[in-house]
């Protein structure tokens, strides 16, 4: 049951779900791989809208090289932890949810113990092979991922359900050639809210999911594509009948 | 067969039908930084295309 506090906060948002659907969101834990570029993005709009618990996890420090685009971070967070400048942050938009802010590396030694207790998987991560750990564990634990990327004025989104959708590895079955990738703040912006948007579809039931199609933004030329993608069953990770 | 660069362009090949490997080492594309659609939906490299097929190349993006 929503207090009165809350039918005020998310009161714009109970018009397109109804006080049902805030409730989910405020029972979902969610899991943020990365708080920067799209991290940002991914945990105020999420922080802001109420899913009740938060877990972000990032083993960076903040640097000026972040701030254009790393919203969650200010001028006099230069030097400190992200997580616990996110924590800040998160908490300062919302009070009423709980935020758990850990400064680690994700790895394979490490990803049950994160993710103990999430319900869903956000990816803000930039590079593959973590997306791809976060893909098995996702599809361990059968919760969903939502998958985001940005470069530049690039950007890609899918939603991987387990045992029902394309994984990651199905769509990507090689990482690409690391690099140094330029972004743009805005850039993080319209993938990151792609991301949220679907995680609010998923926990409320609106809508249709980004399942099985590949979405793409190309803000050079103001274009928005999607491939179809299918189910791989020589895919490395999902075919082996457990998925 | 008609082909979507990632730059944006097009380009009609004609021939045979071939591997999607061998068109992107025709193209010059790094087959690592792309994926690639065969009428509308993605494929893998070792797919085949031809004839009336239509291809589109796209780089896929890791930053976060």
């Amino acid at each position: 049951m929503l207090s009165d506090a809350e039918k005020k906060r998310y009161s714009r948002q109970i018009r397109l779900f109804g006080e049902d659907g805030q409730e989910r969101l405020l029972r979902t834990s969610v899991f943020i791989a990365g708080a920067g570029g799209l991290g940002s993005v991914i945990s105020l709009y999420m922080a802001a809208a109420g899913f009740g618990k938060i877990r972000i996890v990032d083993c960076d420090t903040v640097e000026l090289s972040n701030l254009n685009r790393q919203i969650l971070h200010g001028n006099a967070d230069v030097g400190r932890a992200k997580a616990k400048s996110a924590y800040e942050s998160l908490t300062g938009i919302n009070p009423e949810i709980e935020v758990e802010a850990l400064v680690e590396t994700i790895s394979e030694e490490n990803i049950d113990q994160l993710l103990q207790g999430c319900d869903i998987i956000m990816d803000a991560m930039d590079n593959f092979p973590v997306r791809y750990l976060l893909n098995r564990a996702a599809l361990q634990r059968k919760i969903p991922l939502f998958h985001g990327a940005i470069s530049g004025y690039q950007g890609q989104a899918t939603t991987i359900i387990p045992g029902k959708t394309a994984c990651l590895a199905c769509i990507f079955p090689r990482a690409p050639p690391a690099s140094v990738f330029p972004a743009l703040g805005s850039t993080c912006g319209v993938i990151g809210s792609i991301q949220v948007t679907e995680a609010v579809k998923y926990v409320t039931g609106a809508g249709k999911l980004l399942e099985n199609r590949l979405l793409f933004w190309d803000g050079l030329n103001g274009c928005l594509d999607e491939m179809a993608c299918e189910r791989n069953s020589a895919c490395r990770e999902c075919s082996d009948g457990e998925y | 067969m008609l082909i979507a660069l990632p730059d944006g362009s097009r380009r009609e090949i004609a021939g045979d039908i071939a591997r999607i490997e061998d068109i992107l080492k025709q193209l010059c594309i790094n087959p690592e930084e792309v994926i690639v659609a065969k009428n509308g939906r993605i494929v893998s490299e070792e797919e085949t295309a031809g004839g009336s097929d239509e291809l589109k190349i796209v780089r896929f993006v890791h930053g976060g």
